[in-house]
């Protein structure tokens, strides 16, 4: 969401990357740093104790407006921050010779949890008033602490455990369920009973198989993907922080792209901030929150892709039936 | 498998599934005892085993939290916080896992969360699990830890003793960055010094102004925060292996990583001042007065 600023801003694009990454003084492999995906993933396989990372970063900034604006004393300035562990550091960049800001920005281990954010803010002096924020960065950069691919759609965390047996007592009473998802955490797992549906996991894991497993494969796993994504929302609309003047705000970590992804499913048309307002509305007061549960329901299935998953399972049962190959 | 003895003694972790199994009704009026049993087998305990991570020291002091403020509990908040900051010597990364606050309420102390919280009929669920400002304990831990100056606790003393700092200036992302928050504490201060009336009602005014006009103006241009030593604080986590109690009478030492920039807090003070000044006071509302004022 852009907010409207009374004074002038940037309208050029401002944007920043990632251009390298030292561990410890060590450099982080480069495959760790997706530009595409705007994601620096900190772990390394067989290197579990680190204390710092430093992050080199370059920006580019709209030079000609900048120039010719009415700003003076630009401030190019990195920012890291992660809500878990308020943790917060800064960096600034300062522009070199072809025309880039650069700089570098720290990133204490024992500071961070999961995932922190990278944004980039350019500040200035207009009318004798220093630090005027003139312009941001489209979309922040994530750095992961718990992954070695740089995506940046964290998947779901998938745990295989024996609920009768294994370690996780609260898991005990659902020893019966195949798999159930829980959504309280840093980040929503599914819990996959391994002792409940005798080779459903093995089954899950397979890669080939009969039409038949591809079948029980592809339909569990959109099963357990609409459980997820329905569990997930519920959630992410359960505890909603209010301002002042009780608008709903967007809650931060997973729940955000998983609302901004599902809303506009379940309240088709309607601008975020007003969607989520309607929702919290409905949630609190009661009223209209039986009938959301259907277009959630739609909602999950569609970001589980259920009717493209059904439709290819039933052709292929059509084919199995009909004695054909597949 | 731990020996039992070991199990009853360290702070563990505690899922929040078990929360929401385990808490009852009868739990937040505290007229029913947890069952401990249960809820240790789905606790799981820390790796490895430290000394820092002994329930007795922190039960100690709860106690004595309860019997010095008998009858005032939120008044134990300042006094609390950091001696609790202190005696459970960790890294925020450790800190941030809700598990840890979960064993401390629903384990080692419902009978603190129920003395401190029980301002109505029953104590808010969040307070035996959730939001960092809203747990019972966590918000202490994170008090003294977003509101010490290096290794002085006094401003996160003084902080904890407006519940309205802990209540909304504590949420607000703005004092993450350490001169914002300082600085709001230091007007507070003078606001305090000069008997202004209605501090509550001016404090809220003051945080949700500073975090407003933060959305477009860049405080560290003003006030930049030179990084913390965090090495200090490492050392400071491994000294507890061999650390004495904390002084009930005086204040015990943070971790020496560097205090913040006298500089940065009287360049941001006229700012906040204005702000201040131009804000809307608002009229507390009904909702506001729960079991947080006296």
């Amino acid at each position: 969401m852009k907010a409207a600023f009374p004074y002038p801003t940037l309208f050029g694009d401002v944007s920043f990357e990632v251009t390298a990454v030292t561990v410890d003084g060590s450099p982080l492999p480069y495959t760790h740093v997706s530009k595409a995906e705007q994601t620096v993933a900190l772990h390394q396989t067989g290197r579990d104790k680190w204390d710092v990372a430093v992050l080199h970063i370059r920006a580019a900034l709209p030079e000609q407006e900048l120039a010719d604006g009415p700003w003076t004393d630009a401030v190019c300035l990195a920012v890291l921050t992660e809500k878990a562990t308020n943790a917060r550091t800064s960096g600034r960049l300062t522009r070199v010779q072809d025309g880039s800001w650069q700089g570098r920005i720290e990133l204490v281990r024992n500071n961070h949890l999961n995932r922190a954010s990278l944004s980039l803010t350019v500040a200035a002096t207009l009318d004798n008033l220093p630090g005027r924020v003139i312009g941001t960065a489209e979309r922040d950069w994530f750095v992961d602490l718990k992954v070695t691919t740089p995506v940046r759609q964290r998947e779901i965390e998938i745990v295989e455990i024996d609920f009768r047996e294994g370690d996780l007592e609260w898991l005990r009473p659902f020893k019966e369920a195949p798999w159930i998802v829980e959504t309280t955490g840093e980040i929503p797992t599914v819990y996959l009973n391994t002792s409940a549906v005798e080779g459903l996991v093995e089954v899950l894991h397979g890669k080939g198989g009969s039409a038949e497993e591809k079948l029980l494969r592809e339909m569990t796993s959109s099963q357990i993907a609409q459980d997820a994504w329905t569990a997930m929302f519920h959630t992410a609309i359960s505890d909603l922080d209010l301002d002042e003047d009780g608008t709903p705000q967007m809650p931060g970590g997973w729940r955000e792209p998983v609302l901004q992804m599902m809303l506009p499913d379940v309240l088709p048309g309607r601008q975020l901030t007003d969607a989520l307002f309607d929702i919290n509305e409905r949630r609190t007061k009661g009223f209209g929150w039986s009938e959301l549960q259907t277009s959630v329901q739609y909602a999950a299935g569609r970001r589980s892709q259920m009717t493209k998953k059904l439709a290819v399972a039933t052709r292929s049962v059509n084919s199995v039936a009909r004695g054909g190959s597949q | 498998m731990n020996s039992p003895d070991t199990a009853v003694n360290t702070i563990g972790l505690l899922p929040d599934a078990a929360i929401a199994k385990f808490l009852t009704r009868g739990m937040q009026t505290g007229q029913e005892s947890p069952p401990l049993v249960a809820l240790r087998k789905a606790a799981v305990q820390p790796e490895p085993a430290e000394a820092r991570w002994n329930v007795e020291p922190v039960r100690e002091l709860l106690d004595e939290a309860m019997n010095r403020f008998t009858g005032r509990p939120s008044r134990a908040d300042a006094w609390l916080a950091p001696r609790l900051h202190a005696t459970l010597r960790m890294t925020r990364t450790e800190a941030a896992d809700s598990r840890r606050w979960n064993f401390l309420a629903m384990i080692t102390a419902p009978d603190y969360v129920v003395w401190r919280h029980k301002g109505g009929e029953i104590v808010p669920a969040a307070r035996f699990s959730g939001p960092h400002y809203t747990q019972a304990f966590s918000r202490l831990w994170w008090a003294a830890e977003l509101f010490r100056d290096g290794y002085d606790y006094r401003p996160a003393e003084f902080a904890c003793g407006f519940q309205d700092v802990l209540n909304t200036t504590m949420r607000l992302d703005v004092i993450d960055h350490r001169p914002t928050a300082h600085t709001i504490l230091r007007l507070l201060e003078e606001l305090r010094n000069a008997n202004t009336p209605d501090l509550g009602v001016r404090v809220n005014a003051l945080s949700s102004a500073v975090n407003a006009a933060g959305s477009t103006l860049l405080y560290d241009v003003f006030a930049p925060d030179e990084a913390p030593d965090h090495d200090a604080v490492q050392d400071w986590v491994d000294e507890s292996a061999s650390m004495p109690p904390v002084p009930w009478d005086r204040l015990p030492e943070a971790p020496d990583d560097g205090k913040v920039s006298e500089r940065a807090i009287s360049a941001l003070l006229p700012l906040f001042t204005q702000l201040l000044e131009e804000a809307p006071l608002r009229k507390r509302g009904k909702h506001s007065s729960t079991d947080e004022e006296e």
